[in-house]
């Protein structure tokens, strides 16, 4: 195994490059790091990158085989793991939180802590915007507090209020439209995650780093 | 000023979407199909990317408040003040207060309406596309409705005139209902399916559901399972992507389709290929061809 990322072409116009399989903060530095050192070389061609868990898949135009030999020449597994966990470049954003969503009393019951306690252990730590996807502007962040953990409501909501601050999984997030959605919805934010009137339209980026300050 | 007299259940104004921001969770959305808009637009002598109108389910009217060139293809029929306009001449040369009526075809899901100097609504983040699930874009975010008006833009370019012959939308399997074959790259996971679950869905006849929209397709055939059930951690995605959710019925993703997603995607239909799939109505049957270098 000599440690080279997988490159797999995602239709005519992209290549996925596979870190991992699995949700894991390391493999996701990882990914982070892939994309500033792509970023960094400037390959002509590329139009965007989009991060994910475990994955960076590289849009472009044009020939794809030159990008893709541009790709390989940087995916060196050995380096990614090995470079300073330090680099965490991403900008730091504290939202603030009315603790007020209409599942925190079934949050509390569920996980068998206060309401004040399910507030402290979601407010109290910093999390990393994993990826954004689903809708423009939502931020996929993690991870919750172990003792957060819960699947998705088995319903989704047809209408979850722009926002909305939610929780799933081990993950937490925004609504930055009204839109459906299943995850439970613990607290509401006037901060617009998703603007697009603004620059930039969305708030948070993959790397990002956010923490929730409640708010009286 | 363009006035529509009567909407159709679905018309949007689209260009050729937003080139980049799936980034940020933004789909490239734009027209369904961009050839034929870009057929369009070019009779009526706009630069490529220019907005038009997206028009689909039922029939409708425009009426024109100043004189203007239009160009409507992949209808079934238009009249021009009562009068049938010849499709030979798909460049309509109109005086203020024409009335242009406007009758789909069955066979396929999309017509485009371009108008010469483009719908000139206001660009968001650099593009005129209509995101409706977030309600931005486009004309105020949503479907036309009776009695929008849409402002047209200026013209920088003569129009081509009217001896150009345009395809229209559904190619050449349109008229027959046999099945329309889309070629393929396999995907990203097309290796967590097995020789089996490949032969099956290669071999396979497909058909277009009801449940298609501008988000994505859902088709229905021979159940093809991946061999394993452990979960893929969310990925970028794209339109054309052929995703196998849990009950092994491939949904293909479209234009304003999430840019991620966790499902395993077994293919790529290509490029050239997707708007061809984008205006089979309901009931149509495709097979799928795998090129991938590999064989």
């Amino acid at each position: 195994m000599t440690g080279s990322i997988p490159i797999v072409p995602l239709g005519e116009s992209a290549w996925t490059m596979v870190l991992g399989d699995a949700v894991d903060r390391e493999t996701h530095r990882q990914v982070t790091e892939l994309a500033m050192r792509i970023q960094a070389a400037r390959i002509p061609g590329i139009i965007e990158l989009v991060p994910a868990y475990a994955t960076l898949t590289v849009f472009f135009e044009g020939e794809g085989e030159a990008i893709r030999r541009s790709l390989a020449a940087l995916a060196d597994a050995g380096s990614l793991r090995g470079a300073s966990a330090a680099a965490a470049t991403g900008s730091l954003h504290t939202i603030p939180v009315a603790y007020s969503g209409p599942d925190l009393d079934d949050v509390a019951l569920a996980t068998g802590l206060s309401i004040a306690e399910v507030i402290r252990r979601h407010s109290g730590r910093e999390y990393t915007v994993y990826l954004l996807g689903f809708a423009p502007g939502f931020a996929y962040l993690g991870d919750l507090d172990p003792a957060l953990v819960l699947p998705r409501r088995p319903a989704p909501r047809t209408r979850v209020p722009a926002g909305s601050v939610a929780i799933a999984g081990s993950q937490t997030g925004v609504y930055p439209l009204t839109t459906p959605g299943g995850w439970h919805l613990i607290g509401s934010t006037t901060t617009r995650m998703f603007d697009p009137a603004r620059e930039p339209a969305a708030l948070l980026r993959a790397g990002d780093r956010v923490r929730f300050e409640p708010i009286r | 000023m363009i006035t529509l007299g009567k909407a159709p259940p679905f018309a949007t104004v689209q260009d050729r979407g937003w080139r980049s921001g799936r980034a940020m969770g933004l789909p490239r959305c734009g027209a369904m199909d961009p050839l034929l808009l870009a057929q369009a637009n070019a009779l009526v002598g706009n630069p490529p990317g220019t907005a038009g109108i997206e028009w689909a389910l039922g029939a409708g009217e425009i009426v024109v408040e100043e004189p203007c060139e239009m160009t409507i293809l992949g209808a079934q029929r238009v009249e021009v003040n009562d009068r049938p306009a010849d499709p030979e001449h798909p460049v309509l040369r109109l005086d203020a207060g024409s009335h242009v009526v406007i009758l789909p075809r069955q066979d396929s899901r999309f017509l485009y309406v371009a108008v010469r100097g483009g719908i000139d609504v206001p660009l968001v983040m650099g593009s005129r596309s209509t995101y409706l699930p977030g309600g931005f874009g486009g004309f105020e975010g949503r479907r036309l409705r009776n009695g929008d008006r849409l402002p047209v833009g200026q013209a920088h370019h003569a129009p081509l005139g009217g001896t150009v012959h345009p395809r229209h939308g559904s190619g050449p399997a349109a008229g027959t209902g046999a099945d329309v074959v889309l070629r393929i790259l396999a995907g990203p996971q097309w290796n967590r399916f097995d020789d089996a679950a490949h032969r099956d869905f290669l071999g396979g006849r497909y058909v277009v559901t009801t449940e298609s929209d501008r988000m994505g397709y859902r088709l229905s055939g021979p159940v093809v399972r991946p061999n394993t059930a452990a979960t893929l951690p969310s990925e970028a995605a794209c339109p054309g992507a052929i995703q196998i959710p849990d009950g092994g019925q491939p949904i293909v993703l479209m234009v304003d389709g999430p840019t991620v997603g966790g499902y395993p995607k077994i293919g790529v239909i290509l490029a050239a290929d997707l708007p061809t799939l984008a205006q089979l109505p309901p009931g149509r049957t495709v097979r799928f061809r795998e090129i991938s270098d590999a064989g």
